[in-house]
Formats: structure tokens, C-alpha cells, sequence
């Protein structure tokens, strides 16, 4: 091959488009295999004074018709958008001469687009399963839910290889869709840690100051305020950690269970060291991870805990449930502290025995920045990834697809 | 010349009158010489490849069995119809030289295989939607009425089936009357007519 390796990525969210957590994962890994000498093409959803084509970062974008008249549901949108991804990305590859050499989709929200273009262009085609139905719904109950289940199922199947973002979420895919082990590859996430040593030597006191008294030491909660998150573990945690450590704590995020919480922080009488700041701009979250003496995922259900990096990559001590995603980031006693989920005991001990002994959180924050700079970084997920491709084309260039199509 | 024709019922599955209607021209496309491929679902009962009288018959089915309407059924059903038309493609070194949607349920696969590999195709509309439902704009019956606008914009020419039908595609959907033909379904000289405007749209697009 004279030209460099291309791959197209579907994906129906990428900045500024950006529902959940598929969207900066499509944007980094695109931007570090663009590095690492991939030719890059990311069809997308459209979005309000987005380009429709446009090169970010090295990577050709292009945005295409949604579909905007009213749907019948969520799915049937899903379905309607992916006819348009499927004809704009058809009509792309063939002005570019066919010059694509594996397809590469994100979740069963582009599975159909992904599929078709699959059999039309015989090209080997990825899968990354960033959650499932099953596991988002605790069960499958309703047909809705069946459709998309199999949906995903179906993807599975088509694809060469599923990637999965960590090991619990590989076990969870292959049980969920009975796959073959080798057909499961665990690529994890990176973190950006740029954004956290770009202005390393900035004096954050000032920015400190308006959370927190100097006394005070701040405990950071970032995230979604809903169950399966398990702020409320935290904020039933609170008294008994105050009662060792004179402490802030900072809750970053909205949800349904703030009225809630806030009824448990003034019934237990510590609303002066509990902070609802609500959603909060990129810069300023850097700098509460930065300051923070602590920070805790007490989730129930995680199968990443992306926030546990970049608390990591932010030089603050963490402490997480011992579950899902979170077990495999997070070596026990050596870059962080994992605690019982749902148990706020055993969650206050944790935060207590990073607060009170300083030497302890100092050895977390060296290993655990350590091992986000050679574990969790995106170039090495593009490395992995690129080989990944590699290895599947050298398969591929003996089928019979291979040699039809030449 | 090849032709692959797009029906979402053939028989033996008959639910309504395109199946006959279907079954017919392909007989006697093969009749006049023309390599006829038809791909449609499966009922269960054939199994997914034949050629009977000639006409060879592929039927697909849906790997999502689970639906909640007839709309999420045909949006999935497409890439199976993809999956049979590009292995008829390829298996003929590319020989595919039309494709014939008969109504709109896998307008989505023509519309792909023609961006994608510059099959053109001809949509023969059986009926269409505003009058199925009565005028109805539900966003499920608006997003029906999308893929036969798609469909009506996309290809290289429209087959109807009465000159009523015609002018309902004009006043409907803006279709440019000289865009549409009309070969009626009790023609005599059916395959005749209908290869005549296959012709016309290879000489176009070649």
C-alpha cells in the first residue's frame, strides 16, 4: 500500500455536537491516529454552525443531514439518521476513489450505516461497544429495548473485531451477545493530561478561595447527580468524614437528585461544607480537579469512570467503588483508594485516610499520574488501534472479498 | 443487460397485488433475454436462494426480529437487501446495470448502491403513502413519505402504473412529468415497455 492506511469513523456525536462521552472519545482517538500517520474520515450528525466538511486537527469531518422532520421515537430516529449517514458516507467514498480500507462504528447508533456500507464496499468493519442496551436498562423488558438489543447483537456480529474501552465492559459484551473471546479486543480510553499541565505553574489560591477556606481540605464529587453515580453514598458519608477532617465538599454536575441531596446535606446540618456548583465550564473544572485534596467516584455502576483519569491526570488523590470500570483503573493503596460501593463507611474511611495522612495522598498522586502518562494516554490507544487494523487487513488481503474487489 | 428488482413481497408471500404484478415482469424480462435478479424477503418457507423459470431469486430476512412498527422493520431489512446486491455485483464482476425498486421499502438500498457503486435505478411506484393514509402526517407517516420523496429525487426515472399516477407523483412531490413513465400493469407488451425504459436510462447514464 502506497498511501497511508484509511479508516472511516462513524460516529453520531463529535464536538461541538456532544451528548455523552462517545463524542471527545471519537475526537481524541481520531486526532492520535491522524498522528500516528492514519488517514482519518469521521462522518457525523450535523449541528448548528458546524461545517458540513471541514480538516480539525488533521482529520477530514463531515457532517451530514440528520434527519429533522419529527420521528415516532428515539429508535426510529436513529434508523432514518443512519439511511442518511449510509448514502453521504457511500457518496464520499466513491469521490475518493474508493480509497477507504476499514470501517470503523461507534455503539448501534450508526450499527445500520456501518453494515451496509460493510457489504457494499467489502471492507473489514469495527465495532467499538461503548455500552449496551441491556446494561443502560438493567435488563431487557420491552420490546423497544429488544429491537435495540439486537440491534447491537447484530453489529456484533458483522463486525471483525469488537473493541471494548476496559475488561469488565469486554466480559459484559461477550456475555450479553454470546461472542467468541477473540473476536474482543480492550482498547482503553485515553486522558488529555495537556489540560492539566499546560498552566502547571499558575498560583490557583485566588480560584481556590471562592470553594473553599485555606483550612478546609476539598473533597470533589464530578458527575451526573443521578442513582447509579452514587452522589448520595457521598453526601451520607460527609458527617462521618468531618467528624476526622475539617473538609469542603465540592459536587460538580446536575441530575434528578439534587433536591434530594440538598434535603440530606441541611437535615444533617453541613450545608457550610457542602457546594452544589451545577454544570461548570471546562477551565474552571481543570482547576477544582487540580486544587482538589481528594477526589471520589462512588458509583454503583461504571463501566469506565473517565472521571477517575482525569482526576489522575489532574495530580488528585482518588477514591472509587470498587466496581466495573473503576476496579481496572485504580490499584488498591497504590494509585488510589477503593472502597465498598454503596457503603458510606467504608467510602468515608477511604476519603479520611487520604486527608489525614499526607505523605500517603502525595505517593497516590505520583503513581497515579505515572500511570495515566503509560497506560491510559490516546496515543498509545491510536498505536493499539492502528495495529489492530493492520493485522486485520493482513487477514483480510487473503479473503476472497479482497480479491473480488480489486 | 442485468437487472436486479427490489419487491418487498413475491411470491409465494402475497400481501397485496405487487407480488403477482412482480413475479410476472420478471418472467418475462427473462423471456426477452434480460438476466433478471429479484431480491426480496424471505417467507420462511424457500429458503433464500433459487431460480426458478430463470429468475434468480434471493430472499433475505431481518437479523432484528424484534420491532415496534413496520418502519423500524424495513429501515433494518435495507442492509440485508445491500448485503444481496452487492454480492450479486460482485459475483458478476460488476455487471449490475440496473436496479428496479419496486415501491419505496428499500429505497434506502438503491439510493446507498447507486452513491456507492453508480448502479442506477428506477423507482416503480406501486402506491404511495398520502394515499395509504389518507392524507395523514404523523411523524411516522412523514417519515414514509421522506423516503418516497428520496426515492422519486434519486432516481433516474419513475414507472407508475396509470397516467392518475402520474400526475399524483407531480402533484405530491414536485416530480417533473417528463421524469415519469407510465407502463401500465395489464400491458401486453409489459417486459417490452418496461425494457424500453431500462434502455433509455443505461443510454442516459453511459
Amino acid at each position: 500500500m502506497s498511501r497511508d492506511l484509511s479508516v472511516m469513523m462513524l460516529s453520531w456525536e463529535y464536538p461541538p455536537r456532544i451528548i455523552g462521552g462517545i463524542s471527545p472519545h471519537i475526537y481524541y482517538l481520531s486526532r492520535s491516529l491522524a498522528r500516528n500517520g492514519v488517514k482519518v474520515y469521521v462522518v457525523t450528525c450535523d449541528f448548528p454552525g458546524a461545517a458540513a466538511h471541514e480538516v480539525v486537527d488533521g482529520v477530514e469531518v463531515y457532517r451530514i443531514d440528520s434527519y429533522k422532520n419529527p420521528s415516532p421515537d428515539f429508535a426510529t430516529w436513529v434508523y432514518l439518521m443512519n439511511l442518511n449517514m449510509q448514502k453521504e458516507a457511500a457518496a464520499i467514498i466513491r469521490q475518493l476513489g474508493g480509497e477507504v480500507d476499514v470501517f470503523h462504528a461507534h455503539d448501534w447508533l450508526v450499527a445500520t450505516a456501518g453494515i451496509g456500507l460493510k457489504h457494499v464496499f467489502r471492507k473489514p468493519f469495527f465495532a467499538t461497544m461503548h455500552s449496551t442496551e441491556i446494561g443502560r436498562r438493567n435488563g431487557i423488558h420491552f420490546d423497544y429495548e429488544r429491537m435495540i438489543h439486537e440491534t447491537e447483537a447484530w453489529l456484533t456480529y458483522e463486525a471483525w473485531k469488537v473493541i471494548c474501552c476496559s475488561d469488565y465492559m469486554v466480559h459484559h459484551v461477550q456475555w450479553a451477545f454470546g461472542l467468541p473471546a477473540d473476536k474482543l479486543v480492550m482498547i482503553p480510553n485515553g486522558v488529555n493530561a495537556e489540560v492539566y499541565t499546560k498552566n502547571e505553574k499558575e498560583n490557583l489560591a485566588m480560584f481556590r478561595s471562592k470553594y473553599a477556606l485555606p483550612e478546609e481540605k476539598i473533597v470533589l464529587f464530578v458527575g451526573r447527580l443521578v442513582y447509579e453515580k452514587g452522589v448520595h453514598v457521598l453526601v451520607n458519608a460527609a458527617p462521618k468524614v468531618l467528624e476526622k477532617a475539617n473538609a469542603k465538599f465540592i459536587i460538580v454536575g446536575n441530575g434528578y437528585m439534587k433536591d434530594q441531596l440538598s434535603t440530606i446535606v441541611n437535615a444533617t446540618g453541613i450545608a457550610n461544607k457542602v457546594m452544589f456548583t451545577g454544570f461548570v465550564d471546562d477551565e474552571t473544572l481543570w482547576k477544582l480537579q487540580k486544587c482538589a485534596d481528594v477526589s471520589v467516584v462512588p458509583s454503583l455502576f461504571e463501566p469506565f469512570g473517565i472521571v477517575a483519569l482525569e482526576a489522575m491526570a489532574a495530580k488528585s488523590p482518588v477514591v472509587v467503588s470498587d466496581t466495573g470500570g473503576l476496579s481496572e483503573i485504580v490499584n488498591h493503596d497504590v494509585d488510589g483508594v477503593k472502597v465498598y460501593a454503596g457503603n458510606p463507611d467504608s467510602l468515608a474511611w477511604g476519603i479520611n485516610r487520604v486527608l489525614t495522612d499526607q505523605t500517603y495522598a502525595n505517593a497516590l498522586r505520583t503513581n497515579a499520574y505515572r500511570k495515566v502518562q503509560e497506560k491510559y494516554n490516546w496515543d498509545k490507544s491510536a498505536q493499539q488501534t492502528k495495529t489492530m487494523y493492520e493485522s486485520v487487513l493482513a487477514e483480510y488481503s487473503k479473503s476472497f472479498w479482497a480479491k473480488k474487489t480489486q | 443487460m442485468q437487472v436486479v428488482i427490489f419487491s418487498w413481497e413475491y411470491p409465494p408471500r402475497i400481501v397485496g397485488q405487487l407480488a403477482t404484478y412482480v413475479k410476472n415482469l420478471a418472467v418475462h424480462l427473462v423471456k426477452n433475454q434480460t438476466k433478471t435478479c429479484v431480491i426480496t424477503y424471505d417467507d420462511y418457507v424457500t429458503g433464500e436462494y433459487d431460480e426458478p423459470e430463470g429468475i434468480v431469486t434471493v430472499r433475505v430476512t431481518n437479523p432484528v426480529h424484534t420491532h415496534i412498527g413496520v418502519l423500524t422493520w424495513v429501515l433494518t431489512l435495507n442492509q440485508e437487501v445491500e448485503r444481496a446486491a452487492a454480492n450479486m455485483y460482485y459475483s458478476t464482476d460488476k455487471q449490475v446495470d440496473i436496479i428496479d425498486a419496486q415501491d419505496w421499502h428499500f429505497i434506502p438500498a438503491a439510493v446507498t448502491l447507486k452513491k456507492g457503486l453508480g448502479i442506477p435505478f428506477i423507482y416503480s411506484v406501486e402506491s404511495l403513502e398520502d394515499h395509504r393514509s389518507h392524507g395523514a402526517n404523523s411523524p411516522f407517516n412523514m417519515a414514509i413519505k421522506s423516503i418516497e420523496w428520496l426515492g422519486l429525487y434519486e432516481a433516474e426515472r419513475v414507472l407508475v402504473k396509470s397516467a392518475w399516477m402520474r400526475d399524483e407523483t407531480s402533484r405530491l412531490y414536485k416530480v417533473p412529468l417528463e421524469k415519469v413513465r407510465v407502463v401500465s400493469s395489464r400491458s401486453s407488451k409489459l417486459a417490452e415497455e418496461v425494457l424500453e425504459n431500462y434502455r433509455t436510462v443505461l443510454g442516459k447514464s453511459k
